[in-house]
């Protein structure tokens, strides 16, 4: 006997076409839209935040360390404890966790800033402070302007300070004082600043607030600018004298610490004493003077940055060495929490609704098959396979979610486009529309709802006999 | 197709009827190629009988053999090869798609015997080649039961099951149904089994059996 298919899938098709369920179908293409929509959104913002957070403050942990500071040790000698030594600075630097550290390096010198905020040196009120600088290794910055560039003979000398002194100014000291004005950030980043160097005010130069950081709890300037200013206007203060004594007397008038440290081939030097210049009688051993003299270019204060929290066992080695801790700004592990947790919550109603769509999809389609039965049946008593039946089901509802899914792209993309554009708006700038994770989620996903969707046709069709 | 009925009873039917009966609760051979005729009353489960035989009912006791085989063990999937391969049926309701031309009717098998004469032949044949192009549901019954036939012949089969395919049809289109019927089963070289009301259809049977 030869044989030979005949199989006309046309007539098939035509056979097995009736009404559908459209009420059903549309309420499951509805759920499958929208929960895909969420699902699809959520995944790629949450990644798109994720690199972003990475790229600007991110998931980037910082906090500054420095010693405890005792009020007596606030005298003289006793000031040189609060920095930190080599050794100190390996430990700290070889702790599990710790990806990088850097000092802060201070001003030597007596500083005065005299800020204009009319925008002209002489107009109104200026507002008078002492001030410090500080400055750090540029690398922990959370951004650099453009403007923290400074090389001698710079006419403008660029200062970042935390932004919530601009807050500090704008909700404290302006409403409070009639010759403060509001200051936006544009205004503030305007306003000529005189800073004026040394006791007597040796120098006067110019500068200006650049940026405002979110990370770094300081006034800071360039490095670059703070070594040329040390070594240019740093003087030695009173705890840089001492009364030097030569076997229970004191030698002569006070000596510098460069000019003690010089003798110290003399015989006898290791037995000689010191003591500070507004308290003659309080004499340590000369071997304080050189110990600082090591120590002193040490850092007092450490920035760190971590691989993510601050380990228990680095809290531990804190606590254990008596350092203080200062978090800068742990404010992103809050939006980080609260970003997860949204993004969490979004996911949930989109998987929630694409089971739910999932399931409303298998009984409108068990409702397709089920008015289709009689037809069905009949071919299968023809000798008709399951399979070459529920192929002409399945093929309607892939056909079906495939226009779902690109619905959902187009929907997805334009809700995608709207947020790139309300987040460049604010400043925050989101690269790329899809990643190819949310691609791979996608297929992965259309190919469980498709796997779902076969084998409830399968079964619909092998029921029937 | 060697038939093996071993205390075959199906499961509703009354005992008087099994009794009676000279099929049910007995052991019988319909031998590989032979022609049967079953004929009975309404009621002594002749379709019965052509149900299980194509795998559409297991409600009975007893034994039925295909070619040795306990078709009570056939799996799905054997089943599927059967009904496209092996064993063709017209059913006593014909089950034709009635929102379908007859032709569509004709062309919707799975496989086509090409021993089988061209559905223009055989539609010539019972008479009936003027309809081709109706929609089954405007015909009347024995012109369906003519399509119907002629359906089941253009399967591939090595078993040909028939119920009551006549009842509808006069005398000179049983004839000429008979013929084309004879002239398939020969070309396939196939066996048959034929239930009937009770007359006997220009048919020549190797075994009669009244159920």
């Amino acid at each position: 006997m030869i044989v030979k298919p005949s199989f006309n899938k046309s007539i098939l098709q035509t056979c097995l076409q009736v009404t559908s369920p459209r009420k059903e179908l549309i309420i499951a293409s509805l759920g499958c839209l929208i929960g895909t929509t969420l699902l699809l959104l959520a995944l790629q913002l949450y990644q798109d935040a994720q690199s972003y957070l990475k790229e600007n403050e991110g998931p980037k942990n910082y906090f500054t360390i420095n010693k405890k500071v005792e009020g007596v040790a606030l005298v003289n000698l006793g000031k040189k404890e609060e920095s930190f030594s080599k050794e100190e600075l390996d430990n700290i630097r070889n702790l599990d966790g710790v990806k990088r550290i850097g000092g802060f390096t201070r001003n030597q010198f007596p500083l005065t800033l005299y800020i204009w905020p009319t925008g002209k040196i002489g107009l109104g009120a200026a507002a008078k402070t002492d001030l410090f600088f500080e400055s750090i290794p540029d690398e922990f910055l959370d951004f650099i302007p453009e403007e923290w560039d400074w090389e001698e003979n710079s006419s403008l000398i660029p200062i970042m300070v935390p932004k919530f002194y601009l807050d500090l100014w704008n909700f404290g000291l302006a409403p409070s004082r009639v010759e403060y004005p509001s200051l936006s950030n544009e205004a503030a980043t305007g306003m000529p600043i005189e800073v004026f160097i040394g006791k007597n005010r040796e120098a006067t130069l110019d500068g200006r607030f650049v940026a405002f950081s979110k990370r770094i709890n300081s006034v800071l300037v360039p490095e670059s600018f703070l070594t040329w200013a040390n070594k240019r206007f740093g003087q030695p203060d009173s705890g840089d004298f001492y009364f030097l004594w030569k076997e229970g007397a004191i030698d002569g008038p006070p000596h510098s610490r460069e000019q003690i440290l010089e003798m110290k081939n003399e015989p006898g030097f290791a037995s000689w004493e010191v003591s500070p210049l507004n308290n003659p009688a309080d004499r340590s051993p000369i071997s304080s003077i050189t110990r600082i003299l090591d120590k002193e270019i040490q850092p007092s204060r450490i920035i760190l940055e971590v691989v993510d929290s601050p380990s228990p066992a680095l809290l531990q080695f804190i606590k254990d060495q008596g350092y203080e801790l200062n978090r800068e700004f742990p404010k992103q592990d809050l939006i980080k929490k609260v970003l997860i947790g949204l993004f969490i919550g979004v996911i949930g109603i989109g998987t929630l609704l694409s089971l739910l769509s999932i399931a409303t999809f298998a009984s409108s389609y068990r409702l397709v098959i089920a008015k289709s039965a009689e037809h069905a049946r009949n071919l299968l008593l023809l000798g008709f396979s399951n399979q070459q039946i529920s192929q002409v089901f399945f093929a309607s509802f892939t056909r079906l979610f495939f226009v779902i899914l690109i619905l959902t792209l187009v929907v997805g993309l334009s809700g995608k486009s709207i947020i790139i554009e309300r987040a460049r708006e604010i400043g925050i700038t989101i690269n790329e529309l899809v990643s190819p994770n949310t691609i791979f989620f996608l297929v992965l996903y259309a190919i469980v709802y498709l796997f779902i969707n076969k084998r409830v046709i399968d079964r619909s069709i092998h029921d029937l006999l | 197709m060697l038939i093996e009925l071993q205390n075959l009873i199906p499961e509703p039917i009354p005992q008087k009827i099994v009794e009676a009966s000279k099929v049910w609760g007995t052991n019988l051979r319909f031998e590989t190629n032979s022609n049967i005729l079953v004929s009975a009353q309404s009621g002594m489960g002749k379709s019965t009988l052509l149900h299980i035989i194509y795998g559409l009912r297991k409600d009975y006791s007893g034994k039925l053999l295909i070619d040795e085989n306990n078709i009570r063990k056939h799996s799905y999937q054997e089943w599927e090869n059967l009904r496209k391969q092996s064993i063709s049926m017209v059913f006593q309701d014909l089950r034709l798609f009635q929102h379908l031309t007859a032709r569509q009717n004709l062309q919707l098998i799975p496989e086509v015997n090409a021993s089988s004469p061209s559905i223009e032949e055989m539609t010539a044949q019972l008479g009936v080649e003027n309809c081709l192009d109706q929609s089954v549901f405007t015909l009347s019954h024995g012109q369906r039961q003519r399509i119907a036939i002629i359906r089941a012949l253009r399967k591939p089969f090595r078993l040909l099951l028939l119920d009551e395919p006549f009842s509808h049809l006069d005398e000179e289109n049983q004839k000429y149904a008979s013929r084309l019927i004879q002239e398939v089963i020969k070309a396939n070289n196939a066996g048959l089994i034929l239930s009937s009301l009770g007359s006997s259809p220009a048919l020549s049977f190797d075994q009669q059996i009244s159920l």
